[in-house]
This record gives structure tokens, C-alpha cells and sequence, in this order.
């Protein structure tokens, strides 16, 4: 009896500690609570304060000592005595301040989080995998360790950041992994080629060729000519260059498009938000007080936290560099050194397209091209699912790239094949571009860098200690016949296939103009004079002109002058639509909540501050019209693209009685003048329902509702944002996008003054006083003053930390 | 006078483990001192129970002073119990069926 009691207290003990040391799903998820919630192990040893130990580690294979101050805000200055140890050791710091997210991000590129959260990110995963992101990631990672630079970056880099994992014990792990219960692997340079090609993703992904397809089909090509034209003819070019482009450009001989007969019935992949985008400019020193350039760069991307960027300085002999990096992949990205400062903000061009495909039969072995049957290539991806059996996956490959829709994916029936192509498949070697940007001391090397650049095309502004400012659009461009690349096209044709690409020195660049200023905010890129064909889903028509107002009327700028731009909140929209919009309204009939909001948006001056009502009620106004436009466009069954905002105000100005203002479901013949007050009245119920929800006043920032999400959109990482601006002003901040980044750098011969923030801090961890510290400046409107200097021994004095990386001794 | 040795002997032996030893060793603790100079069955039970819930409760409370609750407050979001109740039921049940094992074994 006695060993009857034994044997069960011993099995009950056993028992608790095994579901205690294992993460569960009872319809929703639990932590290994014993391992957890451990004082000694578990998430308490994650809590921090301010103070940072300082720590000498020895890590194998590094060449000599590296030494790295951590000033105030947690940024790295890292000192070494070569390039190799220099990216080992920006491996090993941005893996001890930001693994986890480097992991998962790679996991995501790679379409591997199913294994991370279960069976939820299935979907998720196999759109990676289909799309060919892990293609991709091998085809560049190839030719990065075809070059010796590059192959040294992502060698060294991957060194550091696996020093850094070997030398972690569980009670040092980030927090995400306790609480979902699994340990970091060893980082390959594949991870920085998947990490890339994320960022590729993000930035090319917003092309809608089936929508366009479908609307083609649907309403004929006069009206997708009104409603989606290849530019919508406002504001000014990025570079306008008129009759100065000197030089024989590629021509190919026009091919009808050929567009599918049938409606194509597949449900589209997740679009990136047209709220990505971003602003940079150069302002010459003619036009600045102290006399020196200035340039600015804010990437808008999606505000999660740990943030997309990670700030770092980079010193060894032959190069000083500092700003922004992405946590994962060798270099800066966005930064400036002792001579130069350069900014990215995304092309738009068209660089995805899809075909066709015929197959021989159902097993997808061959396909039709130019009359011929061609093999096919199958790769079978293998997705660890979390709780589920393994999942397999057969991507088929033609010549164009991965046919991603089928029958199991995505397609209603096995009639629409479209294969895939994205230039990201093709090999490329960014990290060279970044390696040698970092060390360019003038316009020579800032050109030279670029000339290695393919993909994501980019808007590279520059500007230098000399006196020169530029802006050059590099990429990898298909050369375009007219309309090809906005609709499907047939992939049985080779004569389809992209056959020429626009030579590096053709790009659309240009230095010194005389209007004293270069600037991109993702508009049209070039005059008309510019002889190649430019096609885009979205051409951006308020920050640009709002930008380039502004750097016209200013003289004797500042730094500060600069930074109240980054931070401008006028609504230009609001500004070119509102009074037309209220001349509709009869106000003498207005009464209760809709005379309050008239009178509201009457006395607003289209400034999308924080406390501003005007500013929610045109936000609630617009969100209603749109729909109400576009109502033909809402097909449950076919998808169909959406006309841009200012095309449809343009529309309401220029053409009032156009077919599509009325409204489908409603007997009478409305016109814009119908829309906008129909809208008018849904706009007003829209705030007085927000206000009856949130019992709180009206403000524009409380309505908007912004926040950062942590990127397991778990609430108790995440924050609320209270921050004016909105997508279209050049103070881009949007529900859940904007300035990932803001920097401000004045280009003086007596040396660099840079400022910058960004929504996040440098620490990944939530129990770090630094994982937030720069999204409360963020938030403020508020700047960092960079530490910038290129000895070590002046740093001494300014750090809070040192972290000393040794040789190990064999 | 027994009961106070196992307490404060359950305390400072599984502090001592767990310096080396993942979380579990809790248990083994517990187990290890009820065995040796614990008291009969439930007794040692509520003993184990009690101070190794002291003993983790009161180094999260220390952890949370010195690092003014910046991550207890997040993780009490996540979790359906608040941290420092969850884990002294947590602990306590580990660190008690452990010093039932000890007992029991003593007790054979």
C-alpha cells in the first residue's frame, strides 16, 4: 500500500512537471508555465533596468579586438581594426539586442511560422513558399558567395551572430521564446538573403495584374484607361531632366497583350498597403543657412515592435559609417559617413508579373511554349506545422517562375495557372551596394555603389560634404512595350517574356538640378521626354507636391526647418477636395450632430494634428464616399482593383455625371453631387458610432487608433500611439504605418551632425526601459542627436557600456 | 521544531539547485529534504507547498522591485492569473508533491 502511495505521488509529480515544462493549445495557447514563470530561468531574468554591464567575450575566428560603446540610447559604436571583424561584430550586437525578431523575420521570409504558432500561419507559409522566397533567397545568396567582399559581409556577419547564439543559456533567451517554448538555430547566410528578400516582398507586392485582368474584361479598355492611367498627370516628376537624356535606348518590337478569356476567379494574395512608401530629399547648400547640404530619408513601412531598423556605427580602417540597419543582413542602409549621406524610398515600378500557363495534363510535368512542351521542375516544400502533422507542399517551376495559384491554393478549379515573375529571382548582390555606399567619399562612389543595386528598386537620394547633391532610380528594370506588365500575360508566348533590361546608365538619375533640391516621395519618376515605357499600380500625388512646395518657398534652412517637414501634417487632399465637397452640402438644412461636423470641418485648416476633429471627420467622410464611388468594384466573386483617391476627386470635379457615381442598389440616378452627400450623412453616423463605442472626445489621433504591434501581435508588447499626420501627408503615420525612420543629416566640411528616431528602441526586449524609449521621441515629433566620431578613444566618456569582443585563443 | 527545518531546509537547498539546474529541480529539492528530515505525508506536503512558494514569490518580488515591475505588468496581460499567484500554485504544487514523494519514500 505504502509503495502503492509512492508510486502514485512520484507519478503525479512527474506528470506536473512534464505539462509544466511543455507549451500546450487548449484553444488558445500556453506557455511551459514551470519554465516560464521560474524566478531563476524564467521571463523574470528578461526584466531590466537602464544600467547595461559592460562584458568581454571571446568569439572564434575574429582576427583582433573589437571594441563597442553603447551610448545613451543603446546605440552600438562599434570600433575595430578590419572589414571582417567589423561585420562579425555588427552579427554579434544585433543578435544580442535583436535575435528573436531576426529569427522570426527569416522565418516569415522563408515561410516557416507555422512551425513557430501552429496551423493559423498555414496559409501564410505556403504563399511564401509558392511565391519562391526561399528560390530567391538561394539564387542571391549564390552570388553574394560568388564575390569575395560580399561573401566576406555575410561570412563575418553570420560568425557574429552565431557567436552570440552559442553563447546563450535558456535563462538568457529572448522572451518570445520562452513563451512559445522553442530555442534559436545557427544563422546561415541564407537568413540574411531571405531577410532581403522580405524587404523585396513588401516593396513590390502592391501590382494587382489578375484584379486588372478582370476590370479589363469586365468594363473594356476605354474605361480602365479613364479610371487606371499609366500616370495621373500631377505634381512633378523625380527627376525631370527634359531633352538631356542622351543616350539610345532599347527598343523591342510591340506585342499585342494577350489577356485570358475567362474572369479569373482566384482569391489574390495579401496586397502590401499603398500606405507603404516613403519621402527622402537633398537640399543643396545654396539653399541652407550654415551653407552645407542637408538630406532627409523616412522610409513608411509597417510600425511593429521590435523595430524594422536597427541604428548602429560602423568604424574601421577605410570607413566610418552610421544609421540605419535591418536586423538581419550586413551593412546600413540608410545612413551617412564622414563625406556622404544617402536615403532610399521605394521606385513603385512594376517588377512582378504573371503568365499564363498551359499544361500538358494534370501532372503538371510539361508545359506549352512556343508550340513546344517543356519539363517542368517540382520542388516539394516541407512545412513543419506546430501540433499538426507536416505539411508537403509541390511547387511546380517553369522557365518564368513558380506557377503559385492551383486547385489546392487559392484557384476555384485547375484552369488558371499563373507562374510567377518577380526580378527578386533573379541573382543579385545588394549587400555590395551597401558595402561600398558605406565607404563612398563622392557622387563617383555613390554611382559606382549603385551600379551592383537590382532589387527592390529604390530612389537613392545623395548628398555630399562637396557641395553635390543627386538622385538616382536604380534597379533591374524590364525594358517595357506599352500597357505590358499591367495585365496577364500569355505564358506560352517566349515573345512575352521580358526580353531586355534597361541598362544601369539609362536609369533615371540626375545631379546638382538647378531648382537647389532633389526629392522622391514615390511619384512618377521621370519627364516625359524619358524614352523608356513606366508603369506602376500606384503613383503617389499629395507628399510629393507638398514636399516640393515647401523646399521651394524655403531659404536659410536648418536642420530643424527639415525636421518640421518630416513632421508636416497638412492634408493637401483634404485641402483640394473639402470645399468642393461642402459647396454640396446644404447647410441651412443641417441639423445635430450633422451641423456640429459641418461646422467641425468648416473651420478646419487641413492640418491632421493630434487634437484636430476636423481631421477624423473628413477621415470618416472619405472611408464612406469611396465605397459608395467604387461600388462596381465590389464583386464577392471576382476580384477587381480600386481607381486611386485623387482620381476619384478628379473625377468628381471634372466629370460629376460619370456612369459610376451612381450608386447600383438604389433605383434613382445619383451624381457626385448624390455621393457626397449620401456620404456625408454615413461619415457623420460613422464618428457619432465611434463616439458612442469609445465614450471618449473626438480627436484625430484617438480616432485613428495607431498603434505599434509587437510582430506576434501579442497586445502586452504592443503600444498605443497618439501622432498626427495620416497616409498622403507627408507625416505619413496611418493606423499601423508610417516613418519607420527619420533622418535629418547637415553635410558641413567642419564635420557630420545627423539627427534621428525611430517608433521602437534599440533593445528587442519588452522588459528593456529601451525597447520603447525612442517610440515615446517618435511620438513627440522628437530627434536623437547622433554620436558620431571616428576615433575610439574619444567615445570614452560618452558610452553607459563597453562590450570588448576578443580572439579566441586556439 | 521539524517543520521549521524542513521549511528553511526546502528553501535554501532548491535555491542552491537551481542555481545549476533548470526549474525542476525544485522537486528534487523538496523530495530530498522530506526525505531526510521531513515530516509524515500531508505535513510535508503543505511544507514543500509553502516554501517553495516563498521561495519563488519572493525572488519575482525581488526581480520586480529592482527592475520596477517593467515586464510584470506586461506578462500579468498574457497570463489569466497574475504572475505572482500563478506562480506560487505553480511552484508550491511542484515543490509539495515533491516533498510527498520524499516523505512517502521515508515512509515505505
Amino acid at each position: 500500500m505504502k509503495l502503492v502511495k509512492l508510486a502514485i505521488s512520484l507519478l503525479i509529480t512527474t506528470s506536473l512537471i512534464y505539462f509544466l515544462n511543455n507549451s500546450w493549445n487548449f484553444g488558445s495557447p500556453i506557455p511551459p508555465l514551470g519554465k516560464f514563470l521560474d524566478p531563476f530561468h524564467g521571463f523574470w531574468k528578461n526584466a531590466q533596468t537602464a544600467a547595461v554591464d559592460s562584458e568581454t567575450i571571446s568569439i572564434p575566428g575574429l582576427k583582433d579586438k573589437v571594441t563597442i560603446y553603447y551610448d545613451s540610447v543603446l546605440v552600438p559604436h562599434i570600433y575595430a581594426t578590419n572589414d571582417e571583424d567589423l561585420y562579425a561584430a555588427q552579427g554579434y550586437i544585433t543578435a544580442k539586442n535583436r535575435l528573436w525578431q531576426m529569427e522570426f523575420q527569416t522565418h516569415a521570409a522563408g515561410g516557416r511560422i507555422s512551425e513557430v504558432v501552429g496551423k493559423a500561419a498555414l496559409d501564410f507559409d505556403r504563399t511564401q513558399r509558392r511565391l519562391g522566397m526561399g528560390y530567391a533567397a538561394e539564387t542571391s545568396v549564390k552570388s553574394m558567395e560568388a564575390n569575395p567582399i560580399a561573401k566576406a559581409m555575410v561570412d563575418n556577419y553570420t560568425k557574429g551572430v552565431n557567436a552570440y547564439i552559442q553563447s546563450l543559456s535558456y535563462s538568457e533567451l529572448p522572451i518570445e521564446y520562452k513563451l512559445l517554448g522553442y530555442a534559436p538555430e545557427p544563422w546561415t547566410n541564407l537568413k540574411s538573403g531571405l531577410l532581403l528578400k522580405y524587404m523585396a516582398k513588401t516593396l513590390n507586392t502592391g501590382e494587382r495584374d489578375l484584379e486588372m485582368t478582370n476590370a479589363l474584361k469586365l468594363f473594356g479598355k476605354e474605361t480602365i484607361d479613364l479610371l487606371f492611367p499609366d500616370q495621373e498627370g500631377v505634381g512633378d516628376p523625380i527627376v525631370d531632366n527634359t531633352g538631356n537624356w542622351k543616350f539610345k535606348p532599347t527598343t523591342l518590337d510591340s506585342v499585342p497583350p494577350s489577356v485570358p478569356n475567362e474572369f479569373v476567379n482566384i482569391k489574390p494574395l495579401e496586397k502590401s498597403p499603398p500606405d507603404i512608401g516613403s519621402n527622402n530629399w537633398a537640399v543643396s547648400g545654396t539653399k541652407t543657412k550654415s551653407g552645407a547640404p542637408i538630406l532627409c530619408n523616412d522610409p513608411h513601412l509597417e510600425l511593429n515592435l521590435p523595430s524594422i531598423w536597427y541604428v548602429v556605427h560602423m568604424n574601421a580602417p577605410g570607413v566610418n559609417v552610421m544609421g540605419a540597419s535591418l536586423p538581419g543582413s550586413p551593412a546600413i542602409i540608410s545612413g551617412f559617413n564622414d563625406s556622404i549621406a544617402w536615403g532610399v524610398t521605394n521606385a513603385q515600378r512594376d517588377l512582378v508579373d504573371w503568365f499564363k500557363i498551359e499544361f500538358k495534363d494534370k501532372s503538371k510535368n510539361e508545359y506549352l511554349s512556343d508550340g513546344q512542351w517543356k519539363p517542368t521542375r517540382k520542388v516539394i516544400e516541407t512545412i513543419n506545422v506546430k501540433g499538426a502533422p507536416v505539411y508537403y507542399d509541390t511547387v511546380v517551376y517553369t522557365h518564368h517562375g513558380p506557377v503559385v495559384f492551383d486547385q489546392s491554393f487559392h484557384g476555384e478549379n485547375e484552369k488558371n495557372h499563373f507562374a510567377h515573375r518577380w526580378i527578386a529571382h533573379d541573382p543579385s548582390e545588394e549587400v555590395l551596394t551597401f558595402h561600398k555606399m558605406n565607404r563612398a567619399t563622392n557622387h563617383t562612389g555613390y554611382m559606382d555603389a549603385l551600379d551592383h543595386y537590382t532589387s527592390p528598386a529604390q530612389n537613392f537620394v545623395f548628398a555630399c560634404v562637396n557641395g553635390d547633391i543627386a538622385m538616382r532610380i536604380q534597379g533591374k528594370y524590364p525594358v517595357r512595350r506599352k500597357n505590358e506588365g499591367k495585365f496577364i500575360l500569355d505564358g506560352t508566348k517566349t515573345s512575352n517574356d521580358w526580353q531586355a533590361f534597361i541598362p544601369n546608365d539609362q536609369n533615371v538619375m540626375y545631379k546638382n538640378p538647378s531648382r537647389g533640391f532633389v526629392s522622391s516621395a514615390n511619384q512618377y519618376p521621370a519627364d516625359a521626354s524619358y524614352p523608356y515605357y513606366i508603369q506602376a499600380s500606384n503613383w503617389e500625388a499629395y507628399r510629393n507636391r507638398r514636399i516640393n512646395t515647401v523646399l521651394t518657398q524655403l531659404n536659410q534652412i536648418t536642420p530643424t526647418d527639415l525636421m518640421n517637414l518630416q513632421l508636416d501634417n497638412f492634408n493637401l487632399k483634404a485641402s483640394e477636395s473639402l470645399p468642393i465637397f461642402l459647396s454640396y452640402l446644404d447647410s441651412t438644412s443641417l441639423k445635430g450632430a450633422a451641423l456640429e461636423a459641418y461646422n467641425k470641418l468648416k473651420q478646419w485648416d487641413y492640418f491632421n494634428t493630434i487634437e484636430s476633429e476636423g481631421a477624423a471627420y473628413y477621415e470618416a467622410w472619405i472611408r464612406s464616399l469611396t465605397p459608395l464611388v467604387w461600388d462596381e468594384f465590389d464583386d464577392p466573386k471576382t476580384a477587381l482593383p480600386r481607381p486611386s483617391t485623387f482620381l476619384t476627386i478628379k473625377l468628381m470635379k471634372e466629370k460629376p455625371e460619370l456612369d459610376f457615381f451612381d450608386v447600383k442598389a438604389t433605383p434613382e440616378k445619383e451624381t457626385a453631387k448624390e455621393i457626397i452627400q449620401k456620404s456625408f450623412v454615413e461619415g457623420v453616423a460613422a464618428i457619432e458610432k465611434w463616439k458612442a463605442e469609445n465614450k471618449k472626445d473626438l480627436t484625430w489621433a484617438a480616432y485613428k487608433g495607431a498603434v505599434a504591434n509587437h510582430l506576434l501581435r501579442q497586445k502586452a508588447f504592443s503600444y498605443n500611439i497618439e501622432h498626427g499626420g495620416n497616409s498622403s501627408i507627408v507625416n505619413a503615420h496611418s493606423k499601423t504605418h508610417g516613418p519607420s525612420w527619420r533622418m535629418v543629416v547637415s553635410l558641413e566640411k567642419s564635420g557630420i551632425n545627423a539627427w534621428g528616431v525611430y517608433p521602437g528602441g534599440q533593445s528587442g526586449n519588452p522588459g528593456s526601459p529601451y525597447y520603447n524609449n525612442l517610440l515615446q521621441l517618435w511620438t513627440k515629433g522628437k530627434y536623437v542627436k547622433f554620436t558620431f566620431v571616428s576615433e575610439a578613444e574619444k567615445m570614452k566618456g560618452k558610452e553607459i557600456a563597453t562590450i570588448t569582443l576578443n580572439p579566441a585563443s586556439k | 521544531m521539524k517543520l521549521a527545518y524542513q521549511f528553511m531546509a526546502t528553501i535554501v537547498v532548491c535555491f542552491l539547485l537551481e542555481l545549476f539546474l533548470p526549474w525542476w529541480s525544485l522537486a528534487i529539492g523538496a523530495c530530498a529534504v522530506a526525505y531526510f528530515i521531513g515530516n509524515k505525508g500531508f505535513v510535508s506536503f503543505l511544507v514543500g507547498f509553502i516554501a517553495v512558494a516563498v521561495l519563488w514569490v519572493g525572488m519575482a518580488l525581488y526581480i520586480d522591485q529592482s527592475t520596477h515591475s517593467i515586464l510584470t505588468e506586461k506578462v500579468n496581460r498574457l497570463l489569466p492569473l497574475n504572475s505572482f499567484l500563478l506562480m506560487g500554485l505553480i511552484g508550491g504544487l511542484v515543490g509539495g508533491f515533491g516533498a510527498l514523494t520524499g516523505a512517502l519514500a521515508k515512509a515505505k
